[in-house]
């Protein structure tokens, strides 16, 4: 008898490999990278950071490492909720002439990882290579208010010298050409960190590799593995109290519902991301936090196209427009926004903004000339996402419920997008802020006559000469009165824009980290968070 | 030493490294570079010598020169076409002042003119320099390559060899046994391998095998265990592809004539089978192991974003959204050069084993 294919043996075979498997499974107290897990806080960063050079970089994945390895003039605070400010390598700061010169008391204790001391020249050094045209840097224009630095960045202007920034003794001196009075806020953002330029030009592009990069921070960059993962390591001779978590294991996983599966199965702490489509049932898991965000999310009315060149029928339209019914549809904690500034900001005013009121906008439509003629097609125009494609078939519907106007949607690829808006936009367009520094200007500022991100083609004077005169000012509530004053030339007067919503972060925490910081700036200070 | 004894003794040294390196990497989960470079070297002086035996060494020429002129004309269209698509790379949301983002398009010499960039682009191409990114700050595209590509290049080559080692021995089997349960079994297993898509055969694997049973992880690169679900997804549409043209195959070649003068000389099935049938059924299955290999080799998009795997996949679809030009052109060169001397191997091996084929 000949015997040809028998499939038993290769089944053995397999059922043997299949009991063998599980019990070689990775040891779980060992991570990889050397650390362990009972020291190690595993967070996702989702992507890869574009760069770690904090002149440079412009993106939050790269933020979250920098604003750990490294700390600026000036920290956050945020006890009880409330955005404040507390010294960090500036033990104290103070301003004379009505905010237009500033001065920063440096400290002395200070260390960078190589063991050599912080000096205020290497703040100056960071500030000379952001503005420097060389450098290319996107957010050169942070340091704009000071005295000749745009001049220096334009390259009309040679002598850093010259730029209103002076060491004296231990102290930083910084003349500014107007007042500001948020001016200590910039010092927070990690593009006005200190550099060592000695390193920067001892290893040029790779100064931000590990073993090239000096920092100050409760961190110290151990592993920068691309497009993996990113290990920080506990500065031991940090200036303040030393982190309580040894290491940070930072993985790059881009699939969120990957993400989900890895966080379930042990071998993550941290999402800071969470898929939209499935909110609905991770809200309700005892892992889930949320925090909103100094965020807005808006429709801007191109003011020189039909029909939406009529102020009439941007009131009608903006007034019909319900934002509770988006936000409820959308479900993910968005919060309704009357007027520009997201809730969360201390110069929100809940009373700015034209109310939700269906018959007064349909009598707007009439005084229009829309009585009995039928109005043109609005399009709305945003970048494909599944999101923003809810929110704009949710207007659709309700405009052509509520005052029969035909809308057409148009989604177009990000980058196709955003060359549209700077050059013929839609009659309504879909466009988003989030805070740079938590200020009504970095909100107001969007809508001014010289920005580059006014897209509506609206321009008010009297709107321009209040943010002016708003910046200059240090009295609160005389501040808040103007930005509200301002919004409502914005939004209710003219119009040129409908505020939707503000947005909420979400995130998920396993139940062995304590302390972890959950903030409307999505600040991750991880130097308190403790890991069990 | 005659060139035949030559290329013997490297097709053995050739089949030893090729498991010196799995078993390097499965064992101390590193394959040191000296034994990867010798597995190459082996690989293209087997390919070589064979050439020079076959008296093919003015086709391949041909072939080569050929391939470059593509290569070239590859380069240029990309190039062009990309100048052509809508937004450029430094169009933010948060839109830069413009004296900012002309000093970032002077870094990058984007002021210049198109023709000048071109040239400069095609002088760098030249000297084997394939620019900077423009999302990655300061990091040379050759770099994101040499960092991304082995993981890319790793999970292709075992997702390579498991569809090969399932392939081929389930279409044998099927065709051995056409017609029984065996047979019906292996296809309908084949058919729903080439129909599933690759997203759904990894949410399958991951929520059986790493969430239910937690035998695998669920994700990451970190070693051999979490290569499996990984490799199994890649490696089941062409094990699938594989096995029914092998089945196709086989069952041509057992009905032939000389196959039935086999038979009748009264040889065993098995001899049949292994000695006459799969030598000669296996010549079609080569024609498409060209296309398949590169495409495997240049990994998934979608496996490596489900299965985190830190490949090139990501970098082929993201540099597109960020129009980073160097980083999309170097990786159409790259996956084109693939696909290319992919095909022209196969060509060869082709030659090797139909002593009908006639390369000109």
């Amino acid at each position: 008898m000949k015997k040809e294919f028998s499939v038993l043996p290769l089944l053995a075979v397999l059922a043997v490999v299949l009991l063998i498997l599980p019990s070689c499974k990775q040891n779980n107290a060992k991570l990889e990278y050397g650390l362990s897990l009972d020291q190690t806080l595993r967070v996702n960063l989702a992507t890869e950071p574009p760069t770690l050079d904090w002149n440079k970089a412009t993106d939050t994945t790269s933020a979250f490492i920098q604003e750990n390895i490294m700390d600026g003039l000036i920290g956050y605070s945020f006890d009880e909720g409330k955005v404040g400010l507390k010294p960090a390598l500036a033990l104290e700061w103070s301003s004379t002439e009505e905010n237009r010169i500033w001065t920063f008391k440096l400290r002395k204790d200070v260390k960078w990882s190589d063991g050599q001391p912080f000096e205020p020249y290497q703040v100056l050094d960071g500030w000379k290579r952001l503005l420097d045209p060389l450098t290319a840097s996107e957010y050169a224009y942070f340091l704009y208010g000071i005295k000749n630095a745009k001049a220096f960045n334009e390259g009309t202007l040679e002598d850093f010298s010259k730029v209103g920034i002076k060491v004296e003794g231990h102290q930083i001196r910084v003349e500014l050409e107007k007042p500001m009075s948020y001016f200590p806020y910039l010092l927070t953002h990690h593009s006005t960190y200190p550099v060592r330029v000695d390193v920067v030009n001892k290893f040029g592009d790779s100064w931000t590799e590990p073993g090239n990069l000096i920092s100050l921070g409760a961190y110290n960059l151990k592993v920068w593995d691309h497009d993996k993962a990113v290990v920080l390591e506990r500065n031991p001779s940090y200036y303040g109290e030393p982190a309580k978590t040894q290491n940070i294991l930072a993985y790059m996983i881009e699939e969120p519902s990957t993400a989900i599966n890895l966080f379930d199965s042990g071998r993550l702490d941290i999402l800071l991301t969470l898929p939209a489509g499935e909110l609905a049932a991770l809200k309700k898991r005892p892992e889930y936090r949320e925090s909103p965000i100094l965020s807005l999310y808006y429709y801007g009315f191109n003011v020189n196209k039909a029909p939406t060149d009529n102020l009439l029928v941007r009131k009608a339209i903006a007034m019909a427009i319900d934002k509770k019914e988006i936000t409820k549809m959308l479900n993910g904690g968005q919060q309704p926004l009357s007027g520009w500034l997201p809730v969360g900001l201390s110069d929100h005013s809940g009373e700015v903004g034209l109310p939700y009121d269906v018959k007064k906008a349909k009598e707007l439509l009439a005084q229009a000339g829309f009585a009995d003629k039928e109005i043109p097609k609005v399009e709305i125009s945003f970048n494909s996402n599944e999101d923003h494609k809810r929110v704009a078939e949710n207007v659709q519907a309700q405009l052509k419920t509520k005052l029969g106007i035909n809308v057409e949607l148009k989604n177009e690829e990000w980058k196709v997008y955003l060359g549209t808006l700077s050059t013929n936009p839609s009659p309504m367009y879909r466009m988003g802020w989030v805070a740079d520094y938590p200020d009504p200007d970095n909100f107001l500022n969007l809508m001014t006559s010289e920005s580059e991100n006014n897209h509506t083609g609206w321009v008010n004077e009297k709107f321009d000469k209040l943010i002016k005169k708003a910046v200059s000012l240090s009295e609160k509530q005389a501040r808040k009165d103007i930005y509200t004053q301002a919004q409502k030339i914005l939004i209710e007067e003219d119009v040129a824009v409908v505020p939707l919503f503000s947005s909420v972060s979400h995130l998920f925490v396993n139940k062995r980290i304590k302390n972890f910081p959950v903030n409307v700036m999505s600040r991750f200070d991880l130097k308190d968070v403790v890991v069990q | 030493m005659n060139v035949k004894r030559l290329s013997k003794i490297f097709s053995i040294l050739f089949g030893v490294s090729f498991f010196a390196v799995v078993i390097g990497d499965w064992v101390i989960n590193s394959t040191p570079m000296a034994l990867t470079l010798f597995f190459a070297f082996t690989f293209f002086a087997m390919i070589g010598l064979f050439v020079v035996e076959k008296g093919l060494v003015p086709y391949t020429f041909k072939r080569i020169l050929g391939s470059l002129v593509t290569l070239f004309v590859i380069a240029s269209a990309t190039f062009f076409m990309l100048r052509l698509l809508p937004g450029g790379p430094f169009d933010k949301e948060k839109t830069l002042p413009p004296k900012i983002k002309a000093h970032i398009e002077a870094k990058y010499n984007l002021d210049k003119s198109i023709m000048w960039q071109y040239g400069d682009y095609m002088f760098g191409l030249m000297k084997g320099d394939l620019g900077e990114s423009y999302k990655y700050l300061g990091r040379p595209v050759r770099k994101i390559i040499g960092e991304c590509l082995p993981a890319s290049f790793k999970l292709g080559f075992y997702a390579l060899i498991l569809s090969f080692l399932i392939g081929i021995p389930l279409g044998v089997l099927a065709a051995a046994k056409h017609n029984t349960w065996l047979d019906q079994v292996s296809m309908i297993s084949a058919i729903s391998g080439v129909a599933l898509p690759n997203f759904v055969v990894a949410a399958l694997l991951v929520y059986v095998f790493a969430m239910q049973l937690n035998w695998f992880p669920p994700a990451l690169w970190s070693g051999p265990l979490y290569y499996v679900l990984p490799v199994v997804t890649l490696g089941v549409r062409p094990a699938a592809v594989l096995a029914r043209l092998t089945r196709a195959s086989v069952l041509e070649v057992i009905s032939s004539d000389y196959i039935r003068t086999a038979k009748a000389k009264g040889l065993s099935g098995k001899r049949i089978l292994f000695q006459h049938v799969l030598q000669n059924s296996l010549i079609p299955v080569l024609s498409i192991a060209g296309p398949l290999v590169a495409g495997v080799l240049a990994g998934s998009f979608i496996i490596e974003i489900c299965f985190a795997v830190p490949g090139m996949g990501k970098h082929l679809v993201q540099s597109v959204t960020n129009r980073d030009y160097p980083l999309i052109l170097a990786l159409t060169l790259l996956y084109s050069t693939l696909l290319v001397f992919a095909n022209l191997i196969v060509d060869l091996l082709y030659a090797y084993f139909d002593p009908r084929m006639k390369l000109s």
